[in-house]
């Protein structure tokens, strides 16, 4: 009976079938080319499926699901703040411990890895259109090259971070007291610093990081995971002066970059996974720290 | 069977509580919302619709998150809470066909749009998956999709599992069935060779 037929051999493509079962499929396939025939169409039937519905799952998740699983309505006031809240101080550049400075060391062989580098529109810009007498130009020009060199220093930053592995130096440990010590550093950092969970993506806080960004001293926050696949992410959240601009994507050799700037602040997150995941994080940390 | 429901009632207090889930459920749901999407789109079609229908779905589970047994699999149970409020969807609607009784005017019924399909060829399948009915299409995105057992899609869609396997048959038959009369997969590979 053909419908028998069928749910035999589809059975048999799922693995579904018993060993007796699926001697009887096989003797029946090696018997006759028809129902061999058969199996390949209803084999590529199913690959087609499975390819036509594979990408979905690396679309970023719209901010609205993420808050409903949250229980939170995406537009309703007072959300959660699950995460954690440090308000930080800033006292004099110059009275940052030694130990601290290890973010100097790190810009500089950042800049070794990527340059300080001005994208092609940068290029025209300063080398046809800058003019003393254009403030807007030149101001356009600023903002173009410090959105380029931070951008550049983040993934300078992460390179070094996932080229040292487990000797990556961190300056804040996660396993320590996250308040107290997350305070100690960001004594430097002139605004607060929440630091987002990202378990849900299988992302464990490792621990943060003094950067700079936009010659300004920021966080990195450090998240690792086993799934090599993904690889490690880090979060760059720094002060700006800049205007609000909305994620955006970005590269620099082989990693992406979603960064985006809300209410003076400045963020990055910065990984070699698939953009799609990167946006779907993203939104999640926007939820979080409510920072679009 | 891979989770069971519990039966007992919600504990008192449960509905007006004041934190509705724990961050560890919402965890996990956040964790499976990718899947949950692409289950929704499967059985929804539109990205809009699925992704109403994931919220409702989170809603719900959120309200109901007593109802979750710690241990067993919450993929599962999320799978369920979809295809159920889907399955209500359609019953308001009015617009649920009976197993089999697939709208085969739909199939072909203009020429243009169709020819512009047949170049996107993950667009054609998507489209040709719609043309299922709904319990054949269910099975279909839970088993050949997801990557459900037979146990677990019977468990989801609440059927026994030797319905699971008839069911998948004929949606897989009739998914090649719907590519072949489209001008599927194949012609559009033809067409593109021909240019």
């Amino acid at each position: 009976m053909q419908r028998h037929s069928d749910e035999a051999l589809v059975a048999y493509l799922d693995g579904e079938l018993d060993a007796d079962e699926r001697r009887h499929v096989e003797a029946w396939l090696e018997a006759d080319p028809a129902v061999r025939d058969r199996l390949t169409a209803l084999a590529q039937s199913g690959d087609l499926v499975r390819g036509a519905y594979a990408d979905i799952v690396a679309e970023p998740v719209p901010a609205r699901l993420i808050a409903a699983a949250r229980g939170v309505s995406e537009s309703a006031p007072g959300a959660p703040q699950e995460a954690e809240i440090l308000v930080l101080k800033r006292p004099g550049w110059a009275a940052l411990p030694l130990r601290n400075r290890r973010w100097q060391i790190g810009l500089a062989a950042a800049a070794g890895l990527f340059g300080v580098i001005f994208g092609g529109a940068g290029t025209y810009l300063g080398m046809s259109m800058l003019n003393p007498a254009n403030p807007a130009l030149e101001h356009r020009l600023a903002a173009l090259a410090a959105n380029n060199t931070w951008l550049d220093n983040a993934a300078g930053y992460y390179k070094l971070s996932v080229s040292a592995g487990d000797t990556m130096l961190i300056d804040v440990p996660a396993s320590n007291d996250p308040q107290e010590a997350l305070q100690k550093i960001s004594q430097s950092l002139p605004q607060q610093v929440r630091v987002p969970d990202l378990k849900p993506w299988g992302l464990t806080f490792r621990g943060a990081r003094l950067v700079v960004v936009e010659g300004r001293p920021a966080a990195e926050l450090v998240y690792v995971t086993d799934n090599k696949a993904i690889g490690p992410l880090t979060l760059v959240i720094g002060a700006s002066k800049q205007p609000d601009i909305p994620p955006t994507f970005d590269r620099r050799q082989d990693v992406n970059l979603l960064y985006w700037r809300h209410h003076e602040r400045a963020y990055a997150l910065v990984g070699q996974t698939d953009i799609g995941y990167l946006w779907g994080i993203a939104n999640d940390i926007a939820w979080q720290l409510d920072a679009i | 069977m891979s989770f069971r429901w519990k039966r007992e009632e919600a504990p008192a207090g449960a509905a007006e509580r004041a934190d509705p889930a724990s961050a560890g459920f919402s965890d996990q749901l956040i964790a499976v919302l990718p899947r949950l999407r692409r289950f929704a789109r499967g059985l929804a079609g539109a990205p809009a619709d699925a992704d109403d229908l994931v919220q409702a779905a989170c809603e719900r589970a959120l309200a109901r998150a007593y109802q979750f047994e710690e241990g067993t699999r919450f993929d599962s149970w999320m799978f369920r809470i979809v295809q159920t409020i889907w399955i209500d969807q359609l019953r308001a609607r009015e617009v649920r066909k009976e197993d089999g009784d697939v709208a085969e005017e739909r199939l072909g019924s203009d020429a243009a749009v169709r020819r512009i399909e047949a170049r996107l060829a993950l667009a054609e399948v998507r489209q040709a998956v719609q043309l299922l009915p709904p319990d054949q299409r269910t099975v279909l995105m839970l088993v050949t999709v997801e990557g459900l057992s037979y146990k677990e899609a019977a468990v989801v869609a609440d059927v026994p599992v030797g319905t699971i396997m008839s069911r998948l048959a004929r949606a897989r038959t009739a998914l090649q069935r719907h590519l072949d009369a489209g001008g599927g997969i194949r012609r559009s590979g033809n067409n593109a060779a021909a240019q």
